[in-house]
């Protein structure tokens, strides 16, 4: 499968040249209860859910950011965790990812050892090494229940090669550690992709973009943690 | 320790632009007639399900506590005793339907005390783990618990046991599977049923590549997953405890087909399409569109589709489809259905080449249209509930006979 980028078109005005944005398309997945649900809701309304609900099926979230001065539209696909939904459901939207976020929760080791599974399934869909893959531990908040130590979880973050985060959805003063996780995954998107070239109006609003090189991303990437 | 307060579901009139009072003689006579039909022996079951199809459903939790029941062909003076506790510790699925549960908030009315609230939740959990511990064949999905909840909160917990337990070993088979792919094949009968109304916004949805996951918590919910008025899904339960297992699909190609036009002008693109339609608009006009649903079901009904829905869908699978499909909701066991799978998938796979290239010739489109008007015709004379009742009986002998032995 290819890793594309797409463009959105949305005239706003005959006379006027075509605004786009960019659409960065983010896969969250992880074990049921770690709390995917309410890192996406936490960063795109900026808020811990009152109630979450069990997702069912797949579940979609956006956000319009701003990186230097280009508005990118985040979608994040917010996926069930129960097994039985993974084989012969939630496949279709792993079409076109660009990056891939897997989520634990610290104070539950099994969701922390269900890990390997979760990067197997990806590995199915081509999702692998090439594409940008981060690590979130969350539900940090709860220091005293905390199974799954920082040092236990970045040694596995740099044998898979990605960047490990632990944070919270729910803990206030964590809020812009959530938004920082997921803006830094849009400028490591962002930084890689090559502009796309405009596109006269009335041509095809999606327009894949040539497939990114294999190059310097081979180690963990950049990150704040 | 059901709501006995939460009564009276159509105490005003369901459809607009009817008159009260006009509604109100009707809202009369039709309880005449189900306690009529529920106290001659037998027990009048096409009548029942005439009352649960048509206008307003059954009308108040009192009567779907004892209708219910005789949809279902359950027996109340036998009821199951309640669980024990050490089903928690030991049940595979307890960690799952624990985590399901406690966050299922928004199923309970707002205003309910917390206390209660949480003893109810409790008995959900028993509930669930009863089932699915008497049924090993069984397999918990989230979700289960959306519907689950909808009967313990109408009819308590005994008779919600019961009713559940006939119900997850017969409309909800397909869904308790150990894998998913039964319901998968179900979902593939929506695009069908849409191409069939309307086919720009069946090509439309196409093109997107939507596919059909956002009707997945619909389907296996009956709604209660997305319907935030508790009113309104008692109503559709109604619908669906009188009708075909396929119901609930007709139902969701009707919502679809009711918002064409914001699905036109949609952006032609999974995420925006997806989008969409998953956000279920909440004041839906429900009896104009079980009637609807009822119509289709009657226009085209599933063997109509059950080609379709296999052949329009991965190549790979289609041989097979259709005829796990009949196998299943012949409501057999998985492991039947999979054996005889396989004896029979290379003569399915000829088979069924053929079938798609005579079934392309013998659909003209314009037949759709024709029928269409018949559908506005039986909208106008409820006869739909009746036509729906007689062909659920038809196309599902099977189903009923297991209910009605
Ligand atoms: N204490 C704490 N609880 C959280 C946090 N994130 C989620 N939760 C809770 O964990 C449960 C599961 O969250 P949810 O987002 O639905 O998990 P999902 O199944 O992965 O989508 C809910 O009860 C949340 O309230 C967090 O950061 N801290
Ligand atoms: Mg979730």
């Amino acid at each position: 499968m290819e890793s594309s980028l797409e463009l959105t078109t949305s005239l706003s005005g005959t006379s006027l040249p075509p605004l786009r944005s960019r659409i960065f398309k983010i896969i969250v997945i992880g074990d049921s209860g770690v709390g995917k649900t309410c890192l996406t809701y936490r960063f795109c309304a900026g808020k811990f859910p009152d109630k979450t609900e069990a997702t069912i099926g797949v579940d979609f979230r956006e956000k319009v950011i701003d990186i230097d001065g280009e508005k990118i539209k985040v979608q994040l696909w917010d996926t069930a965790g129960q097994e039985r939904f993974r084989k012969s459901m939630v496949q279709h939207y792993y079409r076109n990812v660009h990056a891939v976020v897997f989520v634990y929760d610290v104070t539950n080791g099994a969701s922390f050892r269900s890990l390997p599974a979760w990067i197997e399934e990806c590995r199915q869909h081509s999702l692998g090494q090439e594409v940008p893959r981060i690590l979130v531990g969350n539900k940090c908040d709860l220091r005293d229940a905390v199974q799954v130590g920082t040092d236990v979880a970045q040694k596995f973050a740099d044998s898979h090669s990605m960047p490990l985060f632990e944070t919270s959805a729910k803990n206030p003063n964590d809020n812009d550690h959530v938004e920082a996780i997921f803006m830094t995954v849009a400028h490591k998107l962002k930084s890689q992709k090559p502009l796309v070239l405009s596109q006269p109006p009335g041509a095809d609003s999606t327009v894949p973009v040539r497939k990114r090189e294999e190059e310097e991303e081979r180690g963990p990437w950049g990150c704040s943690c | 320790m059901y709501l006995k307060k939460s009564k009276s579901v159509g105490a005003s009139s369901p459809l607009n632009g009817i008159g009260k009072q006009d509604w109100d003689s009707r809202r009369k006579r039709k309880v005449a007639e189900i306690s009529q039909a529920l106290s001659v022996t037998p027990v009048d079951v096409a009548a029942l399900r005439r009352m649960a199809i048509s206008e307003g459903g059954l009308l108040t939790d009192e009567i779907r506590r004892k209708v219910w029941p005789k949809l279902l062909n359950v027996h109340t003076d036998n009821l199951p005793e309640k669980p024990g506790e050490d089903l928690r510790e030991n049940h595979k699925d307890y960690h799952q339907v624990l985590l399901d549960v406690r966050r299922s908030l928004r199923r309970f009315p707002p205003g309910m005390p917390d206390e209660q609230r949480e003893g109810l939740q409790e008995e959900l959990i028993d509930i669930i783990l009863h089932v699915l511990d008497r049924n090993p064949q069984l397999h918990y999905y989230q979700g289960y618990h959306d519907i689950v909840v909808t009967f313990l909160l109408v009819v308590g917990e005994r008779l919600a046991t019961a009713l559940v337990e006939k119900l997850s070993t017969h409309h909800l088979r397909d869904f308790m599977d150990p894998t998913m792919d039964n319901t998968k094949h179900i979902l593939n009968y929506l695009m069908p049923i849409i191409e069939r109304v309307n086919p720009d916004v069946h090509d439309f949805m196409q093109q997107a590549e939507v596919g059909t996951i956002f009707a997945l918590s619909w389907l296996i919910t009956w709604f209660g997953h997305v319907l935030s008025d508790f009113r309104h899904v008692v109503r559709l339960y109604d619908f669906f405890l009188a009708c075909h297992p396929l119901m609930p699909i007709y139902f969701a190609a009707v919502i679809v087909l009711h918002r064409e036009e914001e699905v036109l002008e949609c952006e032609c693109d999974m995420a925006s399409v997806h989008h969409l339609l998953s956000q279920i608009p909440q004041d839906l006009p429900y009896e104009t569109l079980i009637s609807r649903a009822g119509d289709l079901f009657v226009q085209f009904p599933p063997s109509e589709l059950a080609r379709e829905a296999a052949q329009q869908y991965s190549q790979q699978t289609a041989a097979s489809t259709f005829k796990d499909f009949e196998l299943a909701s012949a409501q057999q066991r998985p492991d039947t259905v999979l054996r005889r799978r396989r004896k029979e998938q290379a003569a399915l796979a000829a088979q069924s080449q053929s079938h798609a290239q005579a079934m392309v010739v013998a659909r003209p489109r314009a037949k759709r249209f024709v029928r269409l008007a018949v559908m506005g015709l039986t909208v106008a004379l409820g006869a739909a509930a009746l036509a729906v009742v007689n062909t659920a009986l038809e196309w599902a002998p099977k189903l009923d006979l297991q209910l009605f032995p």
